[in-house]
Formats: structure tokens, C-alpha cells, sequence
């Protein structure tokens, strides 16, 4: 086992992009660890976005993968009027720099832009901001096992589901 | 300018069975105007709650209708509402939401201001060479003609035209109580608010808050999620009250579930039974509220309660606690301002599970918001069509409604001015009669009769 290089930590990313981009989630879900945390702080004010989960608000806060497969279950489940047609969507992300990284697990900072066009309601919109990954080795495979995403523009549009950002 | 007689919009016609909307009230931006101008700047509108502004010298800045406000509290502690534009040539004075300011200066050409509002300083006074007519008219920041509390609550008018906030809350303001009694030390909102949008008009909000008939058939995917998390019994799902109760499904036993209130001036409440479980965040105080408040009020503080406060306030309290600010932007424009609003010093346990439960429910990012908000966008659309005007949307609960409250409204002293007790399947649509009213009262003199 060797630690994660910058080129390995981007590869992943992208991937993670891609499952999202071309709505293969159960790809997406292989991506996270059984304990994944998923973590959308929501904004105390204009410039700083909530800190503590436990008591302060998010947008979306997960501990468990788990509830990312509820989502998808529901994004798939053909009984919410809000998930279907699934809108059209492309995760652009940049900036990719490894902060920290070993033999166990490694940090990542990024950008994104996620460009999503939203056929039904005729509305074309780019949600962005700045990911925190955190990956672990598992049994030679590299995971997610903690995702922070500060999400700049968040007067949200109607809907913001997980594949929007 | 607006060509509607009031019965061609509002059909309402109670010896006939007959209350009908027209789809124009929703779509025409003539009508919009009108509704900024009679309702939103003609009456009592919702600003935020007293502790947002907590200290000497806080502030938060609001709206009524098209109106910036700001609300400040001075340095002997009392709550002032302005309205957040320059005395100068007009610029906004208070730029953030929030904040903590002896001194506000206008960032234009500096006059500045104290926390109560009045004038300190206009730059270069002297050098100004001013007419002697300058001094004689006030540079302070105009004062709202009407700003009151209730209970933490604050209401503001750019209009000076409006009864006494008392009179206009009346019985419904017991149920701002429920809220407000749930901790000895008053309400907070937790930090982090949510702010979205939707393409649609603000009265689609104001109806679905209080739309007992949408639930199942709109949130079927959140319905059979819980269902499933339920059955896995998983310790990292989310849990949520729903689970715990079964008032809203459709084959749930028993004759009354639930039911609606109307009052006058326009506020609603839609309630269910809940019972007083452990999958609310304030079960740990069950046994001092009741102590406190007696059982009655205590059990109608667990009961799942979707409350309107006509115009622009809601307050729903079903899986976790949310307070709602509906804002119209334009007749197919609305920004909702949301926040997770909590009792003051309730445990961690407690303010975890809330905030679970909350950001699964009524987020945009969660999973039952979403597809509320998509059909007020799919009522929009339809809302064009003149072909047939009037919609069929108030009818259900027509031969239920009675005049006063029900056993479930006395044990609170409660004096609604009418009430539908609802079993699992009724779905009352008569309580949006109560905003049609209203609205109609509002808007009779701009419109013919
Ligand atoms: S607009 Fe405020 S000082 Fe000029
Ligand atoms: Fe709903």
C-alpha cells in the first residue's frame, strides 16, 4: 500500500463527477464508505457558513451512506414529482490540491461548478463553491469517507438534490 | 389597472355550497401590485422574532412587501422597526441580515444613525451652506407607523391604518403561545438559515402550508422512505416523528385525526394528532410542561400544528419545527426565508434530533419541500389557462365546517371563528376560505363590487 497521489485523489474526483453526470449511482455509491459523513453546512450569515452540525443548521447532513441510498432510492423511486425528469447535469470541478496525505488516508481541497438545466421548468442555473474530501485506504481501494461541500450560492432554486452539487 | 369585480376572482357563496378562486389571482401582475399595496403594505406583515435582535445594539434587516426594514434594539434595550433606507437620497442603510451597531453609517454619503434611529451626524453639516428649512424636517430614519411584539414575535406596517396587533392576531395568537410556552426562556432560531426560491405565486405557499388533502399524494417518496427505515431499523437513518404516528395515513383508525381552525383576519391552522412521543425533541420536557401549562395546552404543544399568521408567517410544527417568511417577489416569483425555530435551552440530544429532522423534511435539499415547491410551479403554468377560470380547490370539508371551535379548541380556551374535526381521509379545503376572506377584504376597494 502506497499513499495517495495528487494524480489518484483527482482520478477519484472525476470519477465521482462522472457517476453523477451520467446518473450511475449505484457507482456513486460504491464511491463512500459504509460511515461516509456528507455534510452541506447551511450560512450563519453572508460570510460564514454553519460550523457545528449537532447545533446549528446545514442543508444537508448525513453520517452513514446509508442515507445517501435513501436519496437515491427516492431520486429513482418514481414517486417524487421533483426528481423526475431528472434534470440534465455536469460537475466541472478544479483547483484539485492533496492536503494531506499517507499510506491510510488523505485529504483533498477542490472547486466545483455544477452546471444542471432543468428541462421541465425551463430553467438553466450553476450551483458552486469548494469541496473537502476525505479518502481512506480500504483494503487497497481508495474511498470517500467524508464530504464537505460549501455551497457559495445557496439561495436555492426551487430544488437542490445531491447530483446538483 | 386592474378590470376584475371582486366576484369574478372570489365566488363565495355559502348558501349555495359554492366557494371558487379565480386562477386570475395568481397570474396577473396587476393583481400582484394591488396585493403589495393592499396587503403587504396595508397591514400587519411578519419581520422576525425579538431575539434575533438579542442585545443592545443588534439589528436584522427584513421586508414588508417591496420595503426593506430594519429592526434595531437601542441602547436601553427596546425593539425599534425602520424602514432601512437613507433619509439622504434613499440608499439602504443596514446591508446585512444581522448584526451588532451603536452607529449605522450610510455607506453613500455617511449620515449616520444610532441604534434607535435618530440622526447623529450629516457630513460636513456646516460647510453645507443648507437652507434654514434643512433643520426644520427630521433626518432620522423613518420610524414604521406601526411595529409591535407578541410574545417574541415582531409585526411591522408601512401603514399607520391597522387595529392593534392584538386585535389583529386575536384567538390565534393562543396558538403563537403554543410555540412561545414551549420553554420557559422563550424561542431561538437555530443558526443557519435556508433561503429558496420557486416560480410561482406566494399564495401557492400560503395554501399548501395548510393542505391536509397533498400530503400522501405528494410525499409518497418520504412516506415509504420512513417506512423502510422503520422496518431496517438502522442506527445512522434519520429518524422522524411520522414513523411514530399514523393520524395522516389514509387507513389510520378512528373518527377524528385532526382538523382545521379559521379565525378572522385570515390565519389558519391545520392540525393532527400526534400524541406525546418520544420522536419529538420535546419529549424531555412532556412532564414540566404539563405541570406548567396543564395537560390540555401541553398534549396541543405535541400535536403536529401547521399554523398561518396572514400574510407571510407560518409556522409548521410536524417532523421538527419550522418558521416560514413568504415573500413575493412577482405574480410568478416568490423567495421563502426559512429557519429551524426552537425552544431556548432544550438538551443536545433534543436539538439534534430537531435539526435531523428538520433538514430531511423541509429543506429544498431534503426530501418532502421539493415536491411541494415543483407543483406550485406545475399550478403556475396551468394557472395561464382563462379557458375555464375557476378552480374546484375549496370545496372538500364544505358540509363539515361549522361556525366556533370543537371540544379539541375549548380544552385551550380556544375560540376559533370555524372548525372542521377531520378522520384521516377529509382533507379540509374550507380553512383557505379564510384567506379568501381576508384577501377580499383587503382588496374590495381596488376592485369593483
Ligand atoms: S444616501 Fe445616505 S448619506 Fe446619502
Ligand atoms: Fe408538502
Amino acid at each position: 500500500m502506497s499513499a495517495i497521489d495528487r494524480e489518484g485523489a483527482e482520478e477519484l474526483l472525476y470519477r465521482e463527477a462522472l457517476a453523477l453526470d451520467s446518473g450511475a449511482w449505484d457507482d456513486w455509491l460504491a464511491l463512500y464508505t459504509e460511515d461516509a459523513t456528507f455534510w452541506v453546512p447551511a450560512w450563519r450569515d453572508e460570510e460564514n457558513v454553519t460550523q457545528d452540525p449537532d447545533s446549528e443548521l446545514s442543508l444537508i447532513y448525513y453520517q452513514g451512506r446509508r442515507n445517501l441510498e435513501d436519496r437515491v432510492w427516492r431520486a429513482r423511486s418514481g414517486l417524487s414529482v421533483a426528481s423526475k425528469p431528472r434534470p440534465r447535469v455536469v460537475h466541472a470541478i478544479t483547483n484539485v490540491l492533496l492536503l494531506t496525505a499517507n499510506d491510510a488516508q488523505a485529504r483533498t481541497s477542490s472547486s466545483f461548478a455544477v452546471h444542471l438545466y432543468d428541462k421541465r421548468s425551463e430553467r438553466t442555473h450553476v450551483f458552486f463553491g469548494r469541496y473537502e474530501h476525505a479518502l481512506r485506504n480500504e483494503a487497497g481501494d481508495w474511498r470517500i469517507a467524508a464530504k464537505k461541500i460549501v455551497l457559495l450560492n445557496d439561495v436555492i432554486p426551487t430544488v437542490l438534490d445531491f447530483y446538483s452539487i | 389597472m386592474v378590470r376584475y369585480e371582486l366576484g369574478e376572482l372570489i365566488d363565495d357563496r355559502p348558501a349555495d355550497g359554492i366557494f371558487r378562486v379565480s386562477r386570475a389571482i395568481f397570474d396577473d401582475p396587476a393583481i400582484f401590485d394591488l396585493e403589495m399595496e393592499r396587503i403587504f403594505e396595508g397591514g400587519w406583515v411578519f419581520l422576525g422574532i425579538a431575539d434575533q435582535a438579542r442585545a443592545p445594539h443588534d439589528f436584522f434587516t427584513s421586508w414588508i412587501g417591496r420595503v426593506p426594514i430594519l429592526v434595531s434594539r437601542d441602547g436601553e434595550g427596546m425593539l425599534g422597526g425602520f424602514v432601512n433606507s437613507c433619509p439622504h437620497k434613499g440608499s439602504r442603510v443596514a446591508q446585512t441580515m444581522s448584526g451588532n451597531a451603536r452607529v449605522h453609517v450610510c455607506p453613500y454619503h455617511s449620515w449616520s444613525f444610532d441604534s434607535a434611529g435618530r440622526n447623529k451626524a450629516i457630513k460636513l453639516k456646516k460647510a453645507g451652506c443648507y437652507a434654514e428649512a434643512f433643520d426644520g424636517q427630521s433626518h432620522d430614519l423613518a420610524r414604521l407607523p406601526a411595529f409591535e411584539e407578541y410574545r417574541g414575535f415582531l409585526f411591522g406596517s408601512v401603514s399607520a391604518d391597522v387595529p392593534p396587533l392584538a386585535e389583529y392576531l386575536g384567538e390565534a395568537a393562543k396558538l403563537l403561545d403554543l410555540v412561545a410556552d414551549q420553554s420557559e426562556e422563550g424561542v431561538e432560531l437555530v443558526p443557519g438559515g435556508v433561503t429558496f426560491t420557486y416560480d410561482g405565486n406566494w399564495k401557492l405557499q400560503l395554501e399548501n402550508c395548510s393542505d391536509a388533502y397533498h400530503f400522501t399524494s405528494a410525499h409518497p417518496s418520504y412516506i415509504r422512505l420512513l417506512d423502510q427505515r422503520q422496518k431496517s431499523n438502522s442506527q445512522s437513518a434519520v429518524k422522524s416523528v411520522w414513523e411514530k404516528t399514523d393520524y395522516w395515513k389514509e387507513d389510520a383508525e378512528g373518527d377524528v385525526q385532526g382538523g382545521s381552525f379559521s379565525f378572522d383576519h385570515g390565519h389558519v391552522l391545520n392540525w393532527g394528532r400526534f400524541g406525546i412521543t418520544d420522536a419529538l425533541p420535546l419529549y424531555e420536557s412532556a412532564e414540566r410542561l404539563a405541570e406548567r401549562h396543564g395537560e390540555a395546552k401541553r398534549d396541543w404543544m405535541f400535536n403536529m400544528r401547521n399554523l398561518t399568521i396572514f400574510p407571510n408567517l407560518q409556522i409548521a410544527e410536524n417532523a421538527s419545527s419550522q418558521l416560514r417568511v413568504i415573500r413575493p417577489i412577482s405574480a410568478d416569483r416568490t423567495e421563502m426565508r426559512t429557519w429551524c425555530i426552537a425552544p431556548k435551552g432544550e438538551s443536545g440530544d433534543a436539538r439534534r434530533l430537531r435539526i435531523r429532522q428538520y433538514e430531511d423534511f423541509f429543506n429544498p435539499s431534503g426530501m418532502a419541500t421539493p415536491d411541494d415547491t415543483v407543483s406550485y410551479e406545475n399550478c403556475q403554468r396551468g394557472f395561464a389557462s382563462r379557458v375555464e377560470p375557476w378552480l374546484q380547490g375549496y370545496s372538500r370539508g364544505m358540509s363539515a365546517s361549522r361556525t366556533g371551535g370543537n371540544a379539541f379548541s375549548s380544552v385551550i380556551g380556544l375560540a376559533p371563528a370555524r372548525s372542521v374535526l377531520a378522520d384521516a381521509q377529509l382533507g379540509d379545503e374550507t380553512l383557505f376560505h379564510s384567506y379568501y376572506r381576508a384577501w377580499a377584504q383587503r382588496m374590495v376597494g381596488a376592485l369593483g363590487a
